[in-house]
Parts: structure tokens; sequence; C-alpha cells
């Protein structure tokens, strides 16, 4: 237990940072993030102030008679109904409409593999295990030249990839917190999720709903190449499938056809 | 106006039906009470198992951990930790919220306080208590079996819920459990209603009810028309458990045929948003009039406030589906429930901005029930604030099943109902058991439950932000979290900390029990009718039932000649 | 206690909470339905056999006949014509067990054709409605032989206990014809 190290440490702003950024659109989330900080903070203090600044100037000893007022006249009710406005207004629309705007023109804006350059994902979650699968050379989904790993979800830089997901068991959640993205992954349903990275590295993804009790274990890694290293490796990889794949193997056989 | 008789029956005589099968509102107020604060402490405790185990994963817990689990060398074990946070969440919202909040509270002071002789149905009333006493029992009992209890969350999403995910009777006996719950909920509920509705005496109008009876009516109301939602929902997970039906099934898994297993989600959550502002509604009330009592002067904006309280129960009947927001429902749902969500704003900024208005050119006592309360306007305002990030959609898909989430709702529904619970148990206290508390342990209770508290309900909202995902048993296996670990042991330190000042509070109850300071009729000087008459009271309340000529917050008017410097309800309005 | 005085607006306001809350249970049980059979492609499921039409409209008519003894049980109440009343009140308790035999003959007829509450969406949902429906009747029938019990020239407020339990009974019966109606015949 290292409180004193907290104090101490001149990194202690690291506290109250997110993950590092790594995306196209982690930003969107970041600044509406830090946007509504911001907002919130400003009227907390006046509230703080109003808080500590009465308790303080209005304690019995300060002011020994209190001010008998129902807080119904006129001018209480208008700045009451001022303060509820300006609230609204200044942060919930605000947010509202920033999100809105960034939910439409970005997250909701899936990439079309007909017209532009897009990696496609399929997903599978399960108890306890993430597995990924690539189209292999087909560009077919569920076919015997697909590549598919178990916990190790390998992308290239600067390239959008689409995730289509589905759950095995129970309900599971695809988090990639460098991303600010997570899609909750449902047995008999898909659902969708696209990003691109900007940043090559190697990176967490983690399981965001609870899912059993290795829910904690339910960790992959997410790798981002080079564009030119994700060709060697998707290469290599074909090769490895097209010659190991078994046809007869229950766990490869979960991919479905791709469906936009 | 209101209907119902009054009359006045013999005292019960034997020990049965005075202290067990009570059919006394003020008894059966402190069975939920001492049931509730029972609670309170499995709760925590449980609470303080998963803390060590995050802090110190792999380390045996100090003292119990060799009896409890002894199997693994005293170390909670994740099967274990699963049950221990679904059962923390279960056991703190019904077991013990609402059995001190609306439980006990609600018994005491509504019939008190709108002078009436007792609840419009006692019997339903004493059978409300005994349905949460055998539901308490098989929660607890499902401690003891064989494959655990349930351990799917207390949100008890399927499939996990379901055989697919638990086997075993521990999430059925929950059901179970929790439906037994539901009955008695319903029971108070339409207990609750009648009576605010029924038994107000002679001239006591809606808005001359103290906050408090406002906060526990609405709540009532909500309960009323949203449990039976729970109890739906709950039935058919207990038929696809036991009657092999499929209503939550789907996917691969689901062998035996196919359903929708996020309708439970939805169903899940019709109900518990509504809950969550059941659980908070008493505590706001509570802290609405204790602010006007102890600043000596009405409560500003009060019928605002109560109309404000009103609409956030029936706003938050509209939002629910901003608990939702990553399982992709479609673009309208999502859009429509963001912005919903945002108009619960309004009203919450308005009953702030009478809070802060009460306190404004007061004369302000600081006594305990005073601190909690300005303790609830903190903790609220920041609990309150963090909900704007999470009803946002885009910062939500970031945020959702992080501790950032953990950080809000314990600060809004832990922090805020707690302390406002402590604020009333110190204020009704004498009332009840004709007893002063002891003072200085209070304040003492008060920081060593305010300060940590913040530690470790902000050290969850830094860490959640920070990416760490909830409902793990070691989040240092992810090298991105590493960092925050420091964070993390705060707030375990902080949680231990907390959790051994609740000692000074158990030792206050009983001591002052015992032998606290005889209690006059009314220690605090406040009008309300409560204290017009002995504490505690006689049986049948009031002697003769009081007729209501002013409002409750009649304090500070500079015209009375009495020389006090507040108004009973009993007396006529001194105009200023 | 029982002879601690209710003033009609309590009793009145207690009755309607409990429907309400009860109608929340039946509104969400009804949700559900709906989602599952709009987002089924086709209704019943395929390979699915609709059950027949006949004991569920039996049910309906023997429900509303009970309903209706119960509505004359009321009248003969408001008349003071109380052992008329006990006669209506026999009748619609008769009707009424009356309807949980034919349930129970319904529930021996789904299964002799295969439909278990197993056998997927369609007998399940068939058979949740009808399981809590009939858990309901029971209650009804509680609250119908508690009225058998106090129909006598003493009990106060004799009318608006009367009216309480006939406004419970005539709930059941409502819920009960949306579900002939949603389950059975569309």
């Amino acid at each position: 237990m290292n409180l004193l190290k907290m104090g101490v440490s001149a990194g202690w702003l690291d506290y109250f940072r997110p993950p590092e950024n790594i995306s196209t659109t982690a930003h969107l989330i970041d600044d509406l993030f830090n946007f509504t900080t911001v907002m919130v903070t400003f009227y907390f203090i006046l509230v703080c102030i109003g808080l500590f600044g009465f308790s303080y100037l209005y304690s019995k000893k300060r002011n020994k008679t209190p001010y008998y007022t129902y807080g119904n006249k006129k001018q209480h009710l208008i700045v009451t109904a001022f303060i509820g406005a300006v609230v609204f207004l200044s942060i919930d629309l605000n947010i509202t409409r920033i999100a809105n705007n960034d939910l439409v023109n970005t997250f909701w804006k899936f990439p079309d593999s007909k017209t532009e350059k897009v990696l496609k994902v399929e997903v599978m979650a399960q108890q306890w295990m993430w597995s990924f699968r690539y189209a292999g050379p087909d560009n077919e989904f569920g076919t015997n030249d697909d590549i598919v790993t178990n916990n190790d979800l390998r992308v290239p830089v600067n390239t959008k990839v689409l995730f289509h997901l589905t759950a095995k068991d129970v309900i599971h959640s695809f988090f990639v917190p460098n991303v600010r993205l997570k899609v909750d992954t449902i047995p008999g349903r898909i659902t969708r999720v696209w990003w691109e990275v900007n940043k090559p590295g190697k990176y967490d993804i983690a399981c965001a709903e609870m899912c059993g009790t290795h829910h904690y274990l339910m960790k992959a890694a997410l790798t981002v190449y080079t564009e030119e290293d994700f060709n060697k490796w998707l290469a290599s990889s074909s090769l490895i499938a097209a010659n190991t794949n078994d046809p007869q193997d229950a766990n490869l056989a979960w991919g479905w056809k791709w469906e936009e | 106006m209101s209907g119902g008789y009054n009359e006045i029956h013999p005292e019960p005589t034997t020990f049965w039906s005075k202290y067990i099968f009570s059919f006394d509102h003020k008894v059966i107020a402190k069975q939920f009470l001492w049931y509730g604060i029972f609670f309170l402490g499995v709760g925590g405790l449980m609470a303080l198992l998963i803390r060590w185990t995050l802090a110190n994963p792999g380390v045996p817990v100090p003292l119990i951990g060799n009896i409890l689990f002894s199997g693994s060398g005293g170390v909670v074990p994740p099967d274990t930790y699963a049950m221990l946070f679904t059962m923390h969440g279960t056991i703190m919202i019904f077991y013990a919220i609402t059995p001190i909040l609306i439980g006990a509270f609600g018994n005491y002071c509504i019939p008190l306080m709108i002078g009436a002789r007792d609840m419009a149905f006692p019997l339903l009333n004493m059978l409300s208590f005994w349905f949460a006493f055998l539901s308490g029992a098989v929660l607890l009992l499902s401690l003891f079996i064989p494959q655990g209890a349930a351990a799917g969350g207390w949100t008890s999403y399927p499939t996990l819920s379901t055989l697919i995910g638990s086997p075993g009777a521990g999430q059925t006996l929950w059901c179970v459990a929790i439906f037994i719950f539901g009955i008695s909920s319903t029971m108070g509920a339409v207990n609750y209603v009648t009576t605010v509705i029924t038994l107000r005496a002679p001239g006591m109008g809606y808005f001359d009810m103290p906050l408090t009876v406002w906060g526990l009516w609405l709540t009532a109301i909500l309960n009323a028309i949203f449990v039976p939602v729970l109890g739906a929902g709950v039935i058919l997970l207990i038929l696809d458990r036991v009657f092999g039906t499929t209503f939550f099934l789907a996917g691969a898994s689901a062998t035996s045929g196919s359903g929708d297993p996020v309708l439970f989600q939805h169903v899940f959550w019709i109900f518990g948003h509504p809950e969550v502002y059941i659980l908070i509604l008493p505590a706001w009330g509570i802290v609405s009039d204790l602010l006007s009592f102890f600043s000596r002067k009405p409560a500003f904006g009060a019928k605002a406030t109560a109309l404000s309280m009103t609409s956030i129960s029936i706003l938050s009947t509209l939002v629910y589906g901003h608990h939702m927001f990553t399982t992709q429902m479609s673009p309208l749902l999502t859009q429509s429930f963001m912005t919903l969500t945002m108009t619960i704003s309004i009203p919450s900024a308005i009953f702030f901005a009478n809070w802060l208005g009460t306190i404004w050119k007061g004369s302000i006592r600081f006594d305990s029930p005073m601190l909690f309360s300005l303790g609830v306007v903190f903790v609220f305002g920041l609990g309150g604030l963090t909900g704007l990030h999470l009803g946002t959609t885009t910062t939500d898909l970031f945020l959702h099943d992080t501790y950032f989430v953990v950080g809000h709702f314990h600060y809004t529904m832990a922090a805020s109902v707690l302390l406002g619970g402590f604020a009333g148990i110190y204020f009704w206290f004498p009332k009840m058991f004709g007893r002063m508390m002891h003072e200085g342990l209070a304040k003492v209770h008060f920081w060593g439950t305010m300060i940590p508290l913040n530690g470790i309900f902000f050290g969850m909202l830094l860490v959640g932000y920070g990416g760490m995902h909830r409902r793990i048993y070691n989040p240092f296996i992810y090298e991105s979290l590493q960092r925050l670990i420091p964070v993390n042991n705060l707030i375990t330190t902080s949680a231990i900390l907390m959790g051994f000042f609740q000692l000074v509070f158990v030792y206050n109850l009983i001591k002052s029990l015992l032998s606290g300071e005889k209690a006059t009729n009314n220690p605090w000087e406040v009008g309300t009718l409560e204290w017009t008459i002995p504490s505690p009271p006689p049986h049948h309340n009031y002697d003769i039932i009081p007729v209501v000529k002013c409002g409750p917050h009649e304090l500070g008017n500079p015209n009375l000649k009495t020389g006090r410097d507040f108004q009973y309800q009993t007396e006529e309005l001194v105009q200023a | 206690m029982s002879t601690r005085g209710r003033s009609e607006l309590q009793i009145n306001l207690a009755t309607n909470i409990v429907i309400i809350s009860m109608a929340m249970l039946f509104a969400t049980l009804f949700m559900g339905y709906a989602i599952y059979r709009s987002s089924a492609p086709v209704w019943p499921p395929m390979g699915v056999q609709r059950v027949s039409l006949l004991l569920p409209s039996l049910s309906t008519v023997v429900l509303f006949i009970s309903s209706f003894f119960c509505y004359q049980v009321s009248v003969s109440t408001k008349k003071n014509e109380l052992s008329k009343g006990h006669k209506y009140l026999n009748l619609t308790i008769l009707f009424g067990v009356g309807f949980m035999v034919l349930q129970g003959l319904l529930w021996n007829q789904m299964k002799s054709s295969g439909l278990f509450v197993s056998s997927g969406i369609f007998a399940s949902i068939t058979y949740a409605f009808t399981w809590i429906h009939f858990a309901h009747m029971v209650a009804g029938l509680l609250a119908l032989l508690y009225l058998k019990k106090i129909l006598k020239p003493e009990t106060v407020n004799l009318l608006t206990k009367t009216s309480s339990v006939e406004n419970f009974w005539y709930f059941l019966e409502i819920v009960w014809i949306i579900m002939f109606i949603t389950l059975f015949v569309f």
C-alpha cells in the first residue's frame, strides 16, 4: 500500500488520464469527456462555494438571525428556474449535440468494403477467450483458408477495421481501452464496431461484461503492425492456415457468411 | 381530503404481539432498521473482502481468511469473488438501503409526520416485514449451498444467469428471494401510498407535508408500479432455469431453443432505473427537511422541490436505455434515451439550488444530522454530475462497465443514501428510543465516513477513466492498468478506514440505547407533528388527532411571540 | 383488529394500487410476447401447431359467466338482498373453479399434442401466461371466499369490500380476454 508514494511521485498526474490514445476517433470521446468534466467541475465548484461558503458565513455564531423566506417570491423562482435552464442549455444540450454528431458522422458511419479499403474481422467471444477470424485469400468468411487466432488480434496501422461480433455462450463485451470503444457480444446476434488505429504497438483487449469466473482472464493482445509487417503476417498465416486447417475441427468452424 | 378512521385500540400485551408480530408501525420500523443494519454489515464485509482482493491479489485475508476460505489458504478464490460482488450489490440495494430508508423511515415517519395513529393497513404492514425476512433468509441460505450463491452480478444478465452460465441452485434461489422481496415491497407500497392519501391530519394539504413524506410517498408510487416488472423478469428467468423454457437463451450454447437475452436487460432496467430513484428519493426528502430545520429557516422553494422530485420520478421511467448503450439498440432508441436522460438535469438543478437557498442566510446549527445532510449535498452533487458523462452515449461507450460507473453509482446511491440514512438515524433516534445519541461520537463518525468515502469513490472514478473495467478478480494482469495500482490501494485503504469508523456508529448506537441521555419531546426544536408528542411516542401516537394550521418548515419567523424561533404545525400561522 | 373501521377510500385505493401493480406484471409479459412475436419470421414458429380454440373459447365463456354472476353479487348487496348475494357468489365461485378446471384440461391437451413448457417459445409463452394468470386466479378465488365469509349485514363497509373483490375479479377477466385474443385467436 504505497500511499506515501502517491503524493511524493511526480507522476501523480498519471492517475488522471485515460489510456494512451491510439485511434483516429478516440479524441472525439476524450474531447467530449474533457468538455463535460470542465462544465460539471465549474458547476460543482459553484455548489461547493455555496455549500462551504454558506456553512461558514451563516453558522449560528456568525449569523444569529436567519432570513425568513419561503423561497417562492417571484425573484427566487426566476433565479431557480434560470439556474435549471442554464445548466441544461450549457451542459446537457451541448453534450447531446456533440455526441449525436459523433455518433451519426463517425461511430455509426460504418465503412463500406465495396468503396473503401477495409479490413474485415469476425470476432467470437466465449468463456473465456477471444477468437478472431480473417477471411483469407478467397475473401470469404467461413471457408477453409480463414485465418483464426485466439486472443491475438493483429491489424495494420492507418486502415479502417470493421468488426462483426458475436458470442458463443454468454454476453461478453469487446473492449479496447486505447481506442475508447466497446461493444457487447451477444449470443444469437451480430453486433458491429469499426475503428482505425494510427500508432503501431501492442495493446490490451479486455472483456467488459461479466461472463463468469474467469471473466478477468479474458485478455487478448492487440498488435498494430505497419502495413508492410501486417501483409507479411497475413501472407504467412494464410499459408499455415491453408496447410493446417482441418475442416472437421469444430473449434475452427464458428465463422459465418459476412453480411453488410 | 383524508378518509380513514384513527381509533385508539388497546395496546398489545404479550411478548410475541409486542415485539415479534407487532402491528405497530413504530415496532415494524425498528424491525426493518435492525434487519437493514445487519445486512449493511454483511454487505459491507463483502465489500471489504472485494477490496482486499483487489489491493492484495493472492494474499490471504487477515483474521477471517482462514475461517471463510480454508480451502484456498485464506485467499478469496475467483468464483467466490464473483459471488461476493453479486451478493454485495444485491444485499446493499434490497436488504440494506430498502429496509432502512423505506422500511424503517417510511414506517416510522409517515404516520407520525402526517398526524396518524398508524398505517392504513397494519396487518399488511406486519406481513410486509415478515415477507422481507423470509426473502433475506432465502438469500442467506443460498450462500451455504454446495455450488454457491448467485455469481452473475446483481444485474443477473442472461445467458450468464441461465443454466448455461450458472448451473446450481444459487441463482435460482436468488430469483426466488428477489420475487419474495418484491411481494414485500409491493405490500409496503400499497400501505404507504394509501396512508399518505387518506390519513393526513385535518388541515394538512399535500404541500403541508414534510418533504421526507414526499420522498417516501413518491418512492412508494414508483415501487408499486415497477417492482412487478422485475417480478415478471425474474419469473421468466426461473422458468428458464427450472422448466426448460428458453426466454433468454440464444446462441450456440442454447441447444434447447432460442429467445432473447437482451429482452431481460430491457425488463430489468425498466425496473432498474426507477429503482435507483426509489432508493434516493427518501434521502432527498430527509435532507430537504433537515437542511431547513438546522438552518432555522423555511425550506427554500419547498413546493418547487416537491414538484421537482415528482417530475424526476416521472422522467425516471423514460430513461432506462442508458444502461444499454453498448448492446447496440437502434439509433432512434439510443438517441432518444440519451436526450431524455439529459432532461433529468433540470429538476435536479432546481432542487440543488433550493438546497443551497435553504442554508443561504440561515443560522446554521452543525449537529450531526446537519453535517450528514450537508455531506449528502456534496456527494450527490459530485456523483450526479458524473452521470452526465455516462448518459452521453459516446463517452459511455468508453466508460460503460468500468470503475467510473461504479464510482458514479456509489456516490449517488451508496454515499448519498448512507449519509442521508445516518442523518435520519441521528435525527429520529431521540423520538424512536427516547434517548439522545452521543453527539461527539456522531461527529467522529461523520468525518470518519465522509473523508474515506471520497477516497474510495473518487478513486474509483479515476481508475475507471484510466480504463479499469469492473467485476475483475485481478485487474493488474493488464499491463496498461498497472500504473493505477497506487490509486487502487488508496481505495482499499479508504474502504478499510471507513469500515472501521462504522464501528464508532455501532458503539454509539448500542451505548445510547442502553444509557443515552433521556430525550425531551422536541430536542431539535422543530415543528413537524412527531415532535409535539413524547419521545418515544405512546402506542397510539396522538391522544387527539392534531389539526394542522401551517407548513412543516415554519422556522425563523421574526414575528413569533412564543419565545421559540419556530412554530408547531398545529399552531396558527403567524404572519410575517 | 378486524373490527377496525376502514374508509371506502382506503379500500378502493388499495385495491386499485394492487390491480395496477399486477397489471404491470402482465404488461411486462405482454411486452416480452410482443417482442418475441414481432422478431419471429413466422408465427407460430415453423412446425408448431396452433392450440385448438375449443378449450380457450370455452374458458372465456365460463369466465365471462362468472364475471356476470359477480356483477349480480354487488347488485344484490347494494339492494341489501344478502341471501341472493350469497347465491350469486356461489355461482361466481363455481364458474371460477370451472375456468380453472378448463385451464387444467387445456394444459393436458397441449401436452398430449406435444406442446410442453419447454417446447419452444410459442409453447413457453402460452404456459407462462396461463400459469401466472392461474396463480392470480387462485388469489382471486381466495378473495371470493373471503367475501363469502364477510357477506353479512354486520360487516362494516360491505359495499366497498364487495366492489373491491368484484373489481379484482373483473381485472382477471380482462387480462384473460387480452390473453385469449393475443395468444390463441391471432
